[in-house]
């Protein structure tokens, strides 16, 4: 009887203290999963809300526009995560074994741009690329490059958001990466020298396989971070020239916020939030299996 | 340990150095640029070929910024929503991951694994249902609105609980046997133990919060309740074509998180990593 009562009380204390994070999960988060999931099945007009199935989504992969953003999308996930996972790891593996000041320079010289934010690197891009008055343009024209218009080309358009992007966000993974290999045992890596192994060798043959756990991680929070890919495009392009920039998450955007279709919104957040949810099973696990 | 080998330094190490240090530069290079041009006048900023450095110094974009724009109120709400909302978060995360890490309670395990698998799925993709229920509440155009639901995320908890899980239990029962109350332990002995971690997650969210601007976007539609972020990027569709003036009020927005970067760089290193290691 004192043992159950006691129990009672140690549940009843825990649930206290968990209380206030479980509420705003569950009015923040889990409710409007649900929603979200009950409204792309509805036709919402202001207060009007009429079923309709899965209307919503049939009309979506009829639309030009949204198939074109699921494609740009894609692209940036693909092209973006291989730039930046192999860039990261260029650059912590030539610096990670060099003397402490040196690596917090160089780790410092590219996160800087991660702190000071999407928004504000959108805005230095745009006057370093605007075709009357930016620095590369100008800088194209010297090196008498044809086009010089960047952002106005639809050939040009993807490659210059994925390499602004890349270069903005690389210095998470650097950072990542710098602290993993850190801790790969120094006598593994002087065993290898020991045997005169070159730094090429200790690389490829030591650290890379080493660091892998790092490395599933890293992709995954890059695709996740491209998949709602937004910023860069709504302060560069505009989803322009004529969609060949528009993304999943510009594409939701403009349906909710400009032209009122909150259904069609919702069912492309579905897709995304399933999107995201299978991606991160791998590292969940990963998680779990730890704990 | 490489370079300790002193007279036989790899050639391609060398070279992989001398790469990495010329984009580390170039990676500064639009910050420099950004600054620079925020300090010169408006037909220098556009003048080709460029002034590298600028010619003429002025502060007038500066002033411009703060008198054509309510910018400080754009700061403050900022600096506002970032605060509460890391405060609120700290607060909420840290009671709930001491007790997911030390208390025994029914349904403890399947709770955390489906909060926890909440921890990557970006709020904006339910930005339509989120933006309902901040207009059922009247929350439309208020920094509430842009708080409470960053405090929804499982970060706080993941960052936490790796604190309080190293912790000895002995501690908690000692305290116990002194007749504390569950509270009084977490309060007065729990929570000084995991000041690291409260701090990592301090900068991480404020600096998250504060660069944020997709959400903020959404809920603050009026003049006085935007955001730096989204004051600013309202900047570039001003009609006032001076590169200068728009490169001043982005300043404005950067600066902040420079100092941040400067002054708090290991706190950084460590919070990030921290997620990685598990």
């Amino acid at each position: 009887m004192k043992f159950i009562k006691k129990s009672y009380k140690e549940n009843l204390t825990g649930y206290l203290f968990i209380a206030p994070q479980i509420l705003f999960f569950l009015i923040f988060l889990v409710y409007p999963i649900m929603e979200g999931v009950r409204l792309s099945l509805f036709k919402i007009n202001y207060q009007d809300e009429v079923f309709v199935g899965l209307e919503n989504y049939k009309r979506l992969f009829s639309d030009p526009v949204f198939v074109q953003s699921t494609i740009n999308t894609v692209i940036f996930v693909v092209f973006i995560v291989a730039l930046t996972v192999g860039f990261a790891l260029f650059v912590s593996a030539t610096i990670f074994d060099k003397n402490a000041k040196y690596v917090s320079f160089i780790r410092g010289a590219y996160y800087i741009p991660v702190m000071v934010s999407m928004v504000v690197m959108s805005m230095i891009w745009s006057f370093l690329l605007n075709p009357a008055n930016g620095l590369i343009p100008f800088m194209a024209r010297e090196l008498e490059i044809a086009s010089v218009n960047f952002l106005g080309d639809t050939r040009l358009v993807l490659p210059v958001i994925i390499f602004v992007t890349f270069a903005t966000n690389v210095g998470q993974a650097i950072i990542l990466y710098i602290a993993s290999m850190i801790g790969v045992p120094k006598e593994t890596l002087e065993a290898a020298e020991v045997d005169g192994a070159s730094k090429l060798k200790i690389v490829f043959k030591i650290i890379i396989p080493m660091v892998k756990p790092t490395t599933i991680y890293i992709i995954i929070m890059n695709i996740i971070a491209v998949l709602k890919i937004f910023v860069v495009i709504q302060l560069l392009t505009g989803g322009g020239p004529n969609n060949a920039s528009t993304t999943l998450m510009y594409y939701l955007y403009n349906n909710a916020f400009k032209y009122n279709q909150l259904g069609i919104a919702s069912a492309v957040g579905v897709i995304m939030f399933l999107l995201t949810l299978a991606l991160s099973i791998p590292q969940l696990r990963a998680m779990f299996k730890n704990n | 340990m490489f370079k300790n080998r002193g007279k036989k330094k790899e050639k391609i190490d060398i070279i992989a150095n001398c790469i990495v240090l010329f984009f580390a530069v170039l990676s500064l290079f639009p910050l420099y640029w950004l600054v620079t041009s925020s300090f010169k006048n408006s037909s220098d900023v556009v003048k080709m070929p460029p002034d590298w450095f600028p010619a003429t110094f002025t502060l007038s974009n500066y002033v411009d910024v703060f008198n054509n724009q309510p910018a400080f109120t754009w700061a403050y709400n900022s600096l506002f929503v970032a605060i509460v909302s890391t405060f609120l978060l700290i607060i909420v995360s840290s009671l709930a991951a001491y007790a997911f890490s030390k208390l025994q309670f029914k349904g403890k395990n399947i709770i955390f694994v489906i909060f926890i698998s909440s921890l990557m799925i970006p709020k904006e993709v339910m930005i339509v249902p989120l933006f309902r229920i901040i207009q059922d509440f009247g929350m439309v155009n208020t920094l509430s609105g842009m708080i409470f639901p960053n405090v929804a995320t499982a970060f706080g908890v993941f960052l936490l609980k790796g604190f309080f899980d190293t912790v000895p239990d002995s501690l908690r029962e000692a305290a116990k046997i002194d007749g504390a109350s569950e509270f009084k332990i977490f309060y007065k002995i729990m929570l000084p133990l995991a000041k690291p971690g409260i701090g990592a997650l301090f900068i991480l969210n404020f600096v998250q919060v504060w660069n944020d601007y997709l959400w903020q976007l959404v809920v603050g539609q009026s003049e006085n309740s935007k955001t730096l972020m989204v004051g600013i990027a309202t900047l570039m569709q001003d009609l006032n074509p001076n590169f200068a003036y728009k490169m001043a009020g982005a300043t404005v927005a950067a600066i902040p998180m420079l100092l941040i970067f400067i002054f708090f760089q290991k706190y950084f290193t460590k919070g990030i990593t921290l997620g990685a290691d598990k």
